[in-house]
């Protein structure tokens, strides 16, 4: 068995929706059947072998080569198998994602990991806006998984997040941790303005202190001790990420907010 | 069967089944940790009366335990996992909860699981915090020394309680010696422990009473006192028998205990004033368990 490969034959006009090249929904299918599927680009639809050179058969090891930001969707409602994409993708990537692994070597679009459930979404380069969150409209982003990002992500990391960890090598952007809801976000590089803006629980942990300071809507609550932060570090030791190789520590500043709102949110900041 | 002149009965210790859990207790030192465990443990010695059977498996290095702190852990047995579950959360409560610096884990994975701070969570009065670690649910509970930390749930697994062997002996003394030395070296056995006061019983009991609001009452046939005046088991030489119990997560972990137990009090042997090894054997009334001395000693 070699992994089932779909390699870009060129640079798409219209963004095209791949949600039907999931494991789950590629399983058994013989080659024809897989080069027949249609999939929507634009207005219209086009099948998979005149979009895609075809190689390969491992339907549960699927890579996109030569991938582009217009491929929206990759990964839609997985539950099990690896997906590598080589080069950027678009939006949506690992939306719904409930088992599984996705591995991108460019950046990814908006919404990245969007209300995804369990599994693992790695990112070797940089992620969009709403990275965990919630589709417009919708209440409740990620609830279980990790996201790893080797760069950095954009605006409203973690929006509506309620489980899960999101690790971010690089910066984060503005509105990090807004509307939280609950989860985990670990961010080594800085983060943007407005940090944890409408956070209601959940955990921001820093490794250093944002550039732009912590906001006047949360309330210091000192230097403290916890005993669970050498545990969610060592969870990281299983990654293929600089968060597995940082030193253990449970010393850090408190911060509780969004005191605008119920205020039982947390900005860690390491000390 | 004799061995270093210490006579083995051809006789067999009877256990029940139980259920069981491992917790393991963390501190900010060994010494907290360990204050944290005994009190958790203390008054568990027998379910007749303390609702569970309770004891110190193991000191741990920070290395073994979750939170790279040093550790204690514990086991813990009851008749069902109903009366466990309510002693786990009691004792934790009390116990563990209020212990300076300590965190609680479970030490037992298994299907069925019992709460550990799922409950205790609400002394937190909202400002408990959930943390999601590894699949595993955790609760940091502000308290004024700083968060305890706790394992949401804890595994329990079907146990064997009341394991056991008699030291007889010509004095209190070497009878004590000899249960010291079985305990030191049963102490180093993963799975059990034997939790009465120092893991060693003086007041052996049997089934039933004439009085009818006991259900158990002192084992008068291995009463050195009594040889004259009851049914005694004892030959004129022996004027103390002790007891050790041992509870374990499996038979075959009570079998190595044993072992490693009589074996110790055999090495003593005849020259010590140890007579004879024997059981709590009460004609299969009282569990389904048998631990035959002589087979384990093959």
């Amino acid at each position: 068995m070699s992994t089932l490969t779909f390699t870009l034959k060129s640079s798409p006009e219209q963004r095209i929706d791949c949600s039907l090249l999931t494991t789950d929904l590629l399983a058994d299918k013989s080659a024809a059947e897989i080069a027949a599927i249609e999939l929507v680009t634009g207005n219209t639809t086009a099948r998979v072998d005149s979009l895609f050179d075809i190689s390969g058969d491992d339907d549960q090891d699927i890579k996109f080569n030569n991938s582009d930001e217009k491929l929206d969707f990759v990964g839609r409602n997985m539950t099990g198998g690896k997906v590598t994409i080589d080069g950027n993708v678009g939006a949506y990537l690992g939306l719904f994602l409930d088992g599984g692994k996705i591995e991108v070597t460019g950046n990814t679009g908006i919404y990245t990991a969007c209300e995804m459930k369990s599994g693992q979404i790695k990112i070797r380069g940089d992620a969009g806006d709403f990275v965990g969150g919630a589709r417009p409209g919708y209440k409740n982003g990620m609830t279980g998984g990790t996201v790893i990002v080797t760069g950095n992500t954009g605006d409203r990391t973690g929006d509506h997040m309620r489980r899960g960890e999101i690790l971010i090598e690089g910066n984060a952007g503005d509105y990090c941790a807004g509307r939280m809801i609950s989860g985990t976000i670990a961010v080594l590089g800085d983060v943007g303005a407005h940090l944890g803006y409408g956070m209601k629980r959940g955990t921001v942990l820093l490794t250093q202190t944002p550039s732009q300071g912590i906001g006047a809507n949360f309330n210091d609550c000192g230097s403290h001790t916890l005993a669970f932060l050498p545990l969610l570090l060592a969870s990281f030791s299983k990654f293929d990420s600089q968060f597995s190789s940082i030193d253990s520590f449970d010393r850090v500043q408190r911060y509780a907010g969004d005191i605008g709102g119920i205020g039982m949110g947390e900005i860690l900041v390491k000390i | 069967m004799i061995i270093n002149g210490v006579t083995i009965d051809e006789t067999f210790a009877e256990a029940f089944p139980m259920k069981g859990t491992r917790l393991i207790i963390t501190a900010l030192n060994a010494k907290w940790a360990m204050i944290s465990a005994q009190t958790f443990t203390g008054f568990a010695t027998s379910v007749i009366a303390c609702g569970c059977e309770a004891g110190i498996e193991k000191v741990l290095d920070p290395s073994e335990t979750p939170d790279g702190r040093p550790g204690v852990s514990i086991l813990i047995f009851a008749m069902g996992g109903k009366g466990l579950a309510k002693q786990v959360e009691t004792r934790a409560g009390q116990c563990v909860l209020t212990s300076p610096t300590s965190a609680l884990f479970s030490g037992l994975e298994s299907e069925t699981e019992i709460a550990l701070g799922q409950n205790l969570r609400f002394f937190g009065d909202g400002f408990q915090i959930s943390k999601m670690i590894d699949g595993k649910r955790y609760w940091r509970i502000p308290v004024m020394d700083g968060e305890f930390l706790t394992q949401e749930k804890t595994g329990v697994q079907a146990s064997v309680g009341g394991g056991n062997f008699l030291v007889l002996a010509e004095s209190q003394e070497q009878a004590l010696a000899a249960c010291e030395a079985a305990i030191v070296e049963m102490k180093k056995c993963p799975n059990v422990i034997m939790p009465f006061p120092g893991g060693v019983v003086r007041s052996g009991s049997k089934v039933g009473s004439k009085f009818k609001a006991l259900n158990a009452s002192t084992n008068d046939a291995f009463c050195p006192t009594l040889k004259g005046q009851t049914k005694s088991d004892l030959s004129p030489e022996v004027e103390s028998v002790m007891e050790i119990v041992i509870d374990g997560l499996t038979k075959e972990d009570i079998d190595v205990a044993m072992r490693v137990g009589i074996q110790a009090v055999c090495d003593l042997g005849a020259e010590n004033g140890i007579r004879r090894i024997s059981a709590g054997n009460y004609g299969g009334k009282l569990g389904p368990f048998h631990f035959h001395l002589q087979e384990i000693m093959a």
